[in-house]
């Protein structure tokens, strides 16, 4: 019960990233990327993932670095949350962003994990977190081993929800993502990376490394902040995530848009029309608040709160970002 | 008198190895040709077992030994009316995780393989999952001797309580429900076994009761105790996880002695949690009545606790739920009606507070509820309660000394309760709650007349003092705080004196560390064994000096005529002196057993409760309620402990930080959550132990009641407060918001449900200006 070893794995450490893709160029699907690990080494010993190869890409100095660059700011995929947490220009001109990322576990846990991880962070359900002794006597479930959900128990798809706490922040703040395989490249919104499903997660292929996550610059204009809950502060996955992202000029609200994690298989997020804020905020903010509402799909993933609880959540963290960064009064 | 080391805030004794990571536990230890030992666990909660092969596991490459449960058919447990487990299930698997068959191999990789490929065919039983359904549900039971799965009821009555009842002004009842929970010590359970060619067994174990374990590994393994040795390498946590003898220890002895060579057997954390022996899900039906004044005149009580699979220490569990409603208040009438039922479900024990805690939440919470009908303040409804020092309960224990007033004025003052309580903001508020534990049993479990605790010192011509004891040191600071007796008694360095401690071939026999006996029981055998060096030393020295014996003191490395300091000798030659006459090396012995008086009444079930001494405890809590999200965030806690007397107020302290924490973690957070006898949070990311960032600070006074018979006046300081740290915050959570959570954990979703509710009904006046809603935490 809770076989207490990793299964075998070969170590991977390629100098540069030239050599990592020469790697995934033969054994792309023999292969699980490694970063900082923090999620990936956990669920090896649960025997979720049994590759073959693990590709060590947190030292690649490709993935390393937070520069501003032309229009965008560049942070490298292996940049550990500590060092985006703690970044003092990130935190000026992202403070969603680096909000989210100090949000994340524990400080050590932050000192070894990575952005990039955190982006590809695999989907969580109480029925798939669990050992090998475990899944099996409870009879696996589709998104590993098995063919039925025990979520939703008629349905062919898993909604393990998506739990990774920056990824709030950046579909609110347009990111992009540089996605590198051995044949070439390509830039993917972060808006465009995931799929509702909790199985297939994103668009990322087997042969590709995120290497960086970039920025637009004009979004510095905005002020942010992120709201999260987890049962304890002192370490603890999301179970609800709210990024707010507000731009004002003196008193007239220019643009608004909220971004969601942990309730759906997939990241949401919700720009608010533009006709919309030519009304005073009071007359919006509700609304606002109900449309993001209405994308949160929370299903019986989590252990201890219910999916109504964390539905009740989404509304209050909303309404709280909004009437916060707008200087409204607390709502009674 | 003066002392020279008690009293004085001191790190442990080699307190330096654990914490650079320098401490050899059992897990470390590593032996030529050692195996790994793992157990193959049922997937099922209740089967008959058909048929075991295990031909196919032998011949996996790298296997050493293969054993099931017909290799280890003897019964035992830790009470001898339980004696209802087996190290492997025999014929039949009582719990999801019970183990069945068991290898040793070279690697853990040839040992879990071996496991995959054991046969077993199982016949599924019916399996339940609930105290209540399992106490009505029709025969196969779960023990066929056990029927209708209840392992042991107790109906108690004392005084009387429709009498007492009558006489009230005014009567309440409430039903309250605590989940079952997880010791979540930081090391999980290990044991390493080794067979030599002389027949000899030796067993390294992360245990608080060696010696049980000792008598156990005799029982099974059919070898006299003689030729077994227990050792209990550093322990990392056991808080009533390790405080009996466990399947894995005598697997790991079976297994050394089948292949030939050592053996260990480490459990993963899934493991621990189905090991368990934690706290019970625990159905509590109270009913409490009093006078106009607030005077208890009756008390009844019923619990229903389900505890799993095997008895383990269930039957102390469920008395001690109904015994310790007494000794501390003055309740002349009380009524007990206790079942211990079994279930498919790893089995309880003891954890923390042993089963006082529970009781005590319901307890604390329905008292509040009372004084608010009667319009009187926590602390009076409390204060017009208290017993008084050296009295006898109605169920015959004997209190002593008695700090709890002391206890209640200390924190109503330091947290300024009673400027707080009901003048704070809405979501905001503070609550009090009061404990008492037992400072070791007045009957041993094992139901033996030997001494619970015996120490001997030992003083050479090193002038080392060698202190030798069987108790187990844990984290808890026992080792340090005899030393502390030894080197106060002998006024010498605390650096003198060597501890040997958990080693049965060298040290003598002690129950163990439980039930918050150590400092009371061996703390006694040390300061007599200590006492007999002294006296032997006095006796030298007086005649060498010509100084009365009495008129010698021992202080600062010296022994000298307390009226002409000067006239005097070192403690080094003092020893010398002594070694030179016929008696030879200095041997002092010291043994402690409770008195008669302390040993509680005749009736069926009067063994548990009766303790020499009770420590007292009163806990308040300030705490913020967020409205909006339910979230409840514990700001402060101010605990007062009555030790009796704080021989190192350091470990005192670390005591009352250790109790709070776990209560703030039952109260808030923890529960081990279940679905058809499967744990579903059987690791540490999903049990809830509050983190650092989650704990309040914590502000912890000692009070010093000089208990009459605890070693220079001391009591327990281990346990006695957790219990009311729990119902401290769920009355401040009333206090905040008006809402009564009577349901443990107090998660954000119940303290939102319950204010729905309230608003609802809109039911009792407000207390409190509602409108003024607190600032959003993040406002
Ligand atoms: C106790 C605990 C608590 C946690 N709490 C949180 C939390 O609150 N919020 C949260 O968001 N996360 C949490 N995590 C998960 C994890 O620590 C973080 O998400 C972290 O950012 C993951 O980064 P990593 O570098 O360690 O990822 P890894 O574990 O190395 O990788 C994670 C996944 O991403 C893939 N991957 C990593 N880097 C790349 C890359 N460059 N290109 C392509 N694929 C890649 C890996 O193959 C793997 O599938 C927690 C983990 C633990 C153990
Ligand atoms: S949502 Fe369904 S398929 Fe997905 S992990 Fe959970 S149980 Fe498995």
């Amino acid at each position: 019960m809770g076989v207490w070893y990793m299964p075998p794995f070969e170590l991977v450490q390629p100098r540069d990233l030239d050599g990592a893709l020469k790697h995934l160029a033969d054994w792309a699907t023999d292969t699980k990327i490694l970063a900082g690990g923090t999620d990936l080494l956990p669920s090896m010993r649960q025997r979720l993932f049994e590759p073959r190869y693990l590709l060590a890409v947190g030292r690649l100095p490709e993935l390393r670095g937070i520069a501003w660059e032309d229009d965008w700011v560049r942070i490298g995929a292996a940049e550990t949350l500590n060092a985006v947490a703690e970044h003092p220009q990130l935190c000026q001109a992202f403070p969603a962003l680096t909000e989210a990322a100090a949000s994340v576990a524990a400080y050590n846990i932050r000192n070894m994990g990575t952005l990039g991880g955190n982006v590809c962070l695999d989907t969580r359900c109480h029925w798939y977190n669990q050992s090998y002794f475990w899944r099996k006597g409870i009879g696996f479930c589709l998104k590993k081993d098995g063919s039925v959900c025990h979520v939703a128990p008629g349905g062919r798809q898993c909604w393990a929800a998506y739990s990774g706490d920056t990824a709030a922040a950046l579909v609110a703040l347009e990111a992009q993502l540089r996605l590198v395989a051995p044949t070439g490249e390509r830039l993917v919104p972060v808006r465009e990376f995931f799929l509702n499903d909790g199985q297939r997660r994103f668009v990322l292929r087997p042969d590709e490394i995120l290497t960086e996550v970039r920025i637009p610059q004009w979004m510095a204009g905005y002020q942010g902040r992120y709201f999260k809950y987890r049962i304890r502060q002192a370490v603890d996955y999301p179970l609800v995530g709210v990024a707010v992202l507000v731009r004002t000029s003196g008193p007239r609200v220019l643009d608004v848009r909220v971004g969601l994690t942990a309730v759906n298989p997939m990241p949401r997020y919700f720009d608010v029309p533009s006709e919309w804020l030519e009304d005073p905020p009071e007359a919006w903010v509700e609304r606002v608040v109900e449309a993001v509402v209405r994308l949160a799909r929370p299903l019986k993933t989590s252990l201890l709160v219910s999916p109504a609880y964390r539905q009740h959540l989404v509304r209050v963290f909303t309404r709280r970002g909004l009437r916060s960064l707008l200087a409204l009064p607390t709502a009674a | 008198m003066e002392f020279q080391t008690i009293g004085k805030p001191t790190p442990y004794l080699g307190g330096e190895d654990p914490v650079t990571g320098r401490a050899v536990y059992t897990d470390d230890l590593r032996l030529p040709g050692l195996l790994v030992g793992r157990i193959l666990r049922s997937p099922l909660p209740h089967a008959r077992i058909v048929k075991v092969d295990v031909s196919k596991a032998q011949r996996v490459p790298g296997v050493v030994a293969v054993i099931t449960g017909q290799d280890l058919a003897t019964k035992y447990g830790i009470l001898p009316v339980g004696q209802d487990e087996t190290a492997l299930a025999v014929d039949r698997v009582r719990y999801v995780g019970e183990g069945v068959a068991a290898v040793a191999a070279e690697s853990v990789e040839a040992a879990e393989e071996a496991l995959e490929r054991i046969e077993v065919l199982y016949e599924p039983l019916p399996a339940y999952f609930d105290a209540l359904e399992a106490m009505n549900a029709p025969p196969p039971w779960i023990h066929d001797d056990k029927p209708n799965n209840i392992e042991r009821e107790y109906h108690h009555h004392f005084g009387d309580v429709e009498r007492g009842f009558a006489e009230a002004d005014y009567v309440r009842e409430h039903s309250f429900f605590c989940p079952r929970l997880n010791h979540a010590a930081m090391e999980p359970h290990s044991a390493v076994a080794s067979y030599d060619l002389q027949g000899r067994l030796t067993v390294w174990s992360s245990t608080q009761t060696p010696y049980y374990l000792h008598r156990t590994l005799s029982k099974v393994l059919g070898l006299p105790m003689n030729r077994i040795r227990v050792l209990k390498p550093y322990v990392g946590g056991g808080f009533g996880g390790k405080d009996e003898p466990l399947p894995h220890e005598i697997v790991a002895a079976k297994l050394a002695m089948v292949s030939g060579r050592p053996v260990k057997v480490t459990m993963t954390r899934e493991e621990v949690f189905y090991l368990n022996r934690g706290r019970p899900d625990q159905y509590i039906w109270l009913k409490i009545g009093v006078r106009r004044d607030g005077r208890i005149t009756a008390v009844e009580c019923k619990v229903v606790q389900d505890g799993g699979a095997y008895c383990s220490y269930g039957i102390v569990t469920i008395l001690y739920a109904g015994q310790l409603l007494a000794a501390i208040y003055d309740i002349p009438n009380i009524k007990y009606d206790g079942y211990r039922v079994l279930t498919n479900k790893p089995p309880c024990g003891a954890q923390r507070g042993h089963g006082s805690v529970n009781t005590r939440f319901a307890f604390e919470s329905l008292l509040d509820m009372i004084a608010e009908d009667l319009g009187l303040d926590p602390v009076t409804i409390r204060a017009r309660n208290f017993l008084r020092p050296n009295t006898r309960t109605v169920n015959d224990l004997r209190v002593t000394s008695y700090g709890l007033p002391e206890c209640i004025r200390r924190v109503v003052e330091a947290s300024g309760f009673f400027e707080k309580w009901r003048k704070l903001p809405y979501g905001r508020g503070i609550g009090l709650g009061c404990s008492h534990y037992v400072s070791g049993a007045g009957r041993a479990i094992i139901r033996s007349e030997m001494p619970h605790s015996n120490v001997v010192v030992k003083v050479d011509v090193d002038g080392g003092i060698g202190l030798y004891t069987g108790t187990a040191e844990i984290g808890q600071g026992c080792d340090t705080v005899q030393a502390m007796i030894v080197a106060e008694v002998l006024g010498v360095n605390l650096r003198r004196v060597r501890v040997v401690a958990g080693d049965s071939d060298l040290t003598p026999l002690d129950l163990g560390s439980y039930s918050s006996r150590v400092t009371f029981m061996a703390g006694n055998a040390a300061l007599q064994a200590a006492r007999q060096i002294r006296d032997r030393l006095a006796d030298v020295v007086s005649r060498a000096l010509s100084v009365p014996a009495d008129r010698l003191e021992f202080r600062d490395e010296r022994v000298f005529d307390r009226e002409n300091p000067d006239r005097g000798v070192s403690f080094d030659e003092a020893v010398y002196m002594a070694l030179q006459e016929s008696g030879g090396t200095l041997v002092g012995k010291g043994a402690y057993s409770p008195p008669p008086e302390a040993q509680g009444g005749t009736y069926k079930g009067a063994g548990v409760g009766p303790s020499p001494a009770y420590s007292y405890s009163a806990s308040v809590a300030e705490v913020s309620v967020d409205v909006e999200t339910g979230e409840v965030r514990v700001e402060r806690v101010w605990t007062a402990h009555d030790c009796g007397r704080a021989l190192n107020p350091l470990a005192v302290e670390g005591q009352i930080e250790g109790s709070v924490s776990m209560g703030l973690g039952q109260a808030l957070t923890e529960q081990v959550v279940m679905k058809d006898g499967r744990i579903l949070n059987a690791g540490l990311l999903e049990y809830k132990t509050p983190g650092l960032l989650d704990h309040p600070v914590i502000e912890s006074i000692i009070v010093e009641s000089i208990d009459p018979e605890g070693p220079f006046g001391a009591k327990e300081a281990g346990e006695g407060s957790l219990a009311g740290v729990i119902p401290a915050i769920a009355n401040a959570v009333y206090d905040a918001v008006g809402v009564r959570i009577d349901r443990l954990p107090i998660t954000p979703e119940r303290v939102l449900e319950a204010l729905r509710k309230k608003t609802r009904t809109a039911g009792r006046p407000a207390e409190k200006p509602e409108a003024v809603v607190s600032a959003s935490a993040d406002a």
